[in-house]
């Protein structure tokens, strides 16, 4: 295991529920404003799926480099669409990751 | 970090060139960024005079200054140009600006380092203008002309890449169609009045952008503190549980009282447009970019001819309205026409389904003749309107006379289009409201005292009905204005009522400057979440300025009096800021009869009053009594270079 995947199974998981995203990207820009003070989905460890047919948009969590914010992840802070949840451990492990 | 520089990349699509260059030192500080300095650029650049459809008409596009950062809801984007729409007897056009949020458009150009993109020229072909980081260039279009909206931006997406923002034109744009729109990101409508035919003018079908750059703020620690204050009030409000269900769909219970064309019973419209279609209807909730409040739809009809349809948007008020005015009683079919418009044509469905409805009146009355019509029978009937709908937008037959507006309706048969009788006519626009059953407030002022008559981004707690007087005082004292200013605000008079809506609404319109340069959504400032304070904050802390709420306003002053002169420069003055005859005409309606009042309902007002209150609003900006800025006050925002043969002091 490594130490990065130690440490979000140690201090808990991100879960999305991907059909309650609206497409804000509030979670991306609070990412990338908590790792490098800007704002820039392109540097925010979460890509978000987007189906232009559709309309519909769904985050998925980068693999590398989302540390959960030491336990207080600011993309779960920033949704409020109830698209990404914090659960800290115990729960179970539901990450979505991108290929 | 001082203030993050902005750039200005202009594309001139005859000679192909591109340039891209900073704006100067002092000018985001003095126009507040955005759109601020996207007017200025227009005043300094717009040749007067000018054909809207020749190339030297300029499109200037500016995401706000707070797009693509993390705040409760700036997302949006405003556009400037001088709009196709015959606006006097005379044929002249106003310059405007309209404004559009999105999820993907807006952050790319800032992305990008695109803060202003100006758009002059016309391509040899058809084209559509990609930016990217640090330039643009033209790519061919000749593929995607002659198809519609949602094809051309699912294909462009599809070939740009995910985070491809996209201002799309349909076939009302390319074809000249003097009220075709422009769609954002396949959600937001963007340019009543024409900004599509400009678009179409130019052989320009789309504009898109995929930046991959940081947006920054001057203060980021302070930023986000101020931003995530705001967001925790926003998410108390109590309605928004309700909100992110709808969307635009709620708050039909304001709406059937304050948007009521006075045909059917409200019952019966409730029955048909109501709450109950809308819950059936209305699939996701999708947000514009960091909004807490999300209001676009994608919707899905069930039942009916068109059962299964998918669109995406806002289709309910106003298929309800244009339901009731062409009694057309299965909603389905209007929201189906709602789609097609924003899908496929790009029309401007409000003053479309207007113009159908008052020729049909017309031809019913003998007005208007087979022969005038080129052998179409004009019936009152849905099959008739989808026909006469596809003549508009191809410029067909009688189609060629409707496509141009409400003035070619005047010179070629005589039609007046002050006898039309819902919302109201003014500079050649359709207004989306009327103030008969929506009361006399700001937002109806605002309709015939700005340069372009469509709200914005001028939503104020006002339009909404039943708020207290001390709710409508807050929303201008939390912006600043000096008590002086409010004391004559809400100093009664004889002919205003309990406030004086003149007085206010130029202030208002300040505010709405202000919110449009930063990329606020008034929707936050109309419930009252956000105020002036709020958005000092937030901008000090993106800025590195120390400006007070007061400051702010004046900023928002000055872009409002820059924006007149721009048309002043082409001969508006007080005769074109005219009220609406119809305000005056009482509704006779099933409800019984309604009459223009003041917000309160405390009087019936006249034409003299609404008059003196005009006079208040240009006392209040200190303008002439015909409407134009005096050189003292251009003098004291700074704007005195921007016009000679000013008017001499009130």
């Amino acid at each position: 295991m490594s130490q990065a995947q130690f440490e979000k199974e140690r201090l808990g998981t991100l879960v999305i529920s991907a059909s309650n995203c609206r497409g804000c990207r509030s979670c991306q820009l609070a990412c990338s404003f908590a790792k490098f003070n800007v704002f820039n989905p392109a540097k925010a460890r979460i890509v978000m799926e987007r189906d232009v047919q559709t309309g519909h948009t769904a985050p998925m969590i980068h693999p590398i480099g989302c540390d959960l914010c030491s336990g207080d992840p600011a993309c779960a802070k920033a949704c409020q669409y109830g698209a990404i949840r914090y659960e800290r451990n115990g729960k179970e492990y539901k990450i979505r990751v991108c290929q | 970090m001082s203030r993050p520089s902005s750039w200005i990349v202009h594309v001139d699509l005859s000679s192909g060139k591109v340039e891209r260059k900073p704006v100067k030192e002092g000018v985001d500080s003095a126009f507040l960024g955005g759109s601020g300095v996207g007017w200025k650029l227009v005043a300094e650049r717009l040749q007067a005079h000018i054909d809207p459809f020749s190339p030297q008409n300029l499109i200037s596009i500016n995401p706000g200054f707070l797009v693509g950062t993390l705040t409760p809801g700036t997302p949006k984007t405003t556009v400037i140009t001088k709009f196709p729409t015959i606006a006097s007897e005379d044929g002249k056009h106003y310059i405007g600006a309209c404004t559009g949020g999105s999820r993907y458009m807006g952050i790319a150009l800032k992305r990008a380092g695109c803060h202003h993109l100006l758009v002059t020229g016309k391509a040899p072909h058809p084209v559509y203008l990609r930016i990217r980081d640090g330039g643009a260039d033209i790519v061919d279009a000749r593929g995607f002309w002659g198809h519609g909206i949602e094809e051309v931006t699912n294909d462009l997406v599809r070939r740009e890449g995910p985070e491809t923002g996209t201002v799309v034109i349909g076939t009302a744009g390319e074809n000249l169609v003097r009220h075709a729109l422009t769609i954002i990101d396949k959600t937001n409508s963007l340019g009543r009045g024409g900004l599509g035919a400009v678009m179409g003018s130019k052989n320009l079908k789309a504009i898109i952008a995929n930046g991959t750059g940081d947006v920054e703020v001057a203060q980021p620690t302070e930023f986000m503190k101020v931003s995530e204050a705001l967001s925790n009030y926003v998410l108390q409000w109590p309605k928004r549980e309700h909100w992110i269900k709808l969307g635009l769909a709620a708050g039909w219970d304001t709406f059937k009282h304050t948007q009521y064309p006075g045909i059917w019973p409200k019952d019966r419209w409730d029955e048909l447009y109501g709450e109950k279609t809308r819950m059936e209807t209305v699939e996701d909730v999708i947000a514009c970019n960091s909004c807490l409040l999300g209001c676009r739809l994608r919707w899905k009809t069930k039942g009916g001819e068109y059962d299964g349809e998918i669109g995406f948007g806002s289709p309910f008020s106003k298929s309800a309205t244009s339901g009731m005015l062409l009694g057309v009683e299965d909603h389905r079919k209007m929201i189906h026409f709602v789609a097609d418009a924003n899908s496929r044509t790009g029309i401007d469905f409000y003053t479309t389904t207007r113009l159908i409805d008052f020729v049909t009146k017309m031809y019913e009355l003998g007005r208007l003749s087979k022969e005038d019509t080129g052998g179409l029978e004009l019936k009152r009937e849905y099959p008739t309107y989808l026909k006469l709908y596809e003549m508009i937008v191809n410029r067909e037959g009688f189609g060629e006379i409707l496509a141009d507006g409400w003035m070619r309706l005047k010179q070629e048969f005589g039609l007046d289009p002050q006898d039309y009788w819902y919302a109201g006519i003014c500079k050649g626009v359709d207004f989306i409201y009327d103030a008969r059953p929506s009361n006399f407030h700001p937002l109806m002022m605002s309709f015939f005292t700005r340069p372009r008559p469509h709200h914005g981004g001028s939503h104020t707690r006002t339009n909404s009905r039943n708020k207290t007087i001390e709710e409508v005082r807050e929303q201008v004292e939390r912006w600043g204005l000096a008590k002086e200013v409010v004391e004559r605000i809400f100093t009664a008079a004889q002919y205003t009522g309990k406030f004086n809506v003149g007085r206010y609404t130029s202030h208002m319109e300040d505010m709405m400057r202000v919110k449009n340069a930063l990329g606020l959504c008034s929707i936050y400032t109309y419930q009252g979440l956000i105020f002036g304070d709020d958005m000092t904050r937030l901008y000090n802390a993106a800025s590195g300025e120390s400006f007070s709420a007061g400051d702010l306003i004046e900023h928002g002053e000055r872009i409002s009096n820059l924006a007149k002169m721009v048309n002043v420069k082409e001969g508006f003055t007080r005769k074109e800021d005219k009220v609406p005859d119809l305000w005056f005409r009482p509704m006779e309606s099933p409800e019984g009869r309604i009459e223009m009042q003041d917000y309160y309902k405390t009087k019936t007002l006249t034409k003299e009053d609404v008059e003196k209150l005009l006079d208040d609003y240009y006392d209040e900006r200190g303008w002439s009594e015909d409407g134009i800025p005096t050189r003292e006050r251009l003098e004291k925002l700074g704007l005195e270079a921007y016009l000679p043969g000013l008017a001499k002091s009130t």
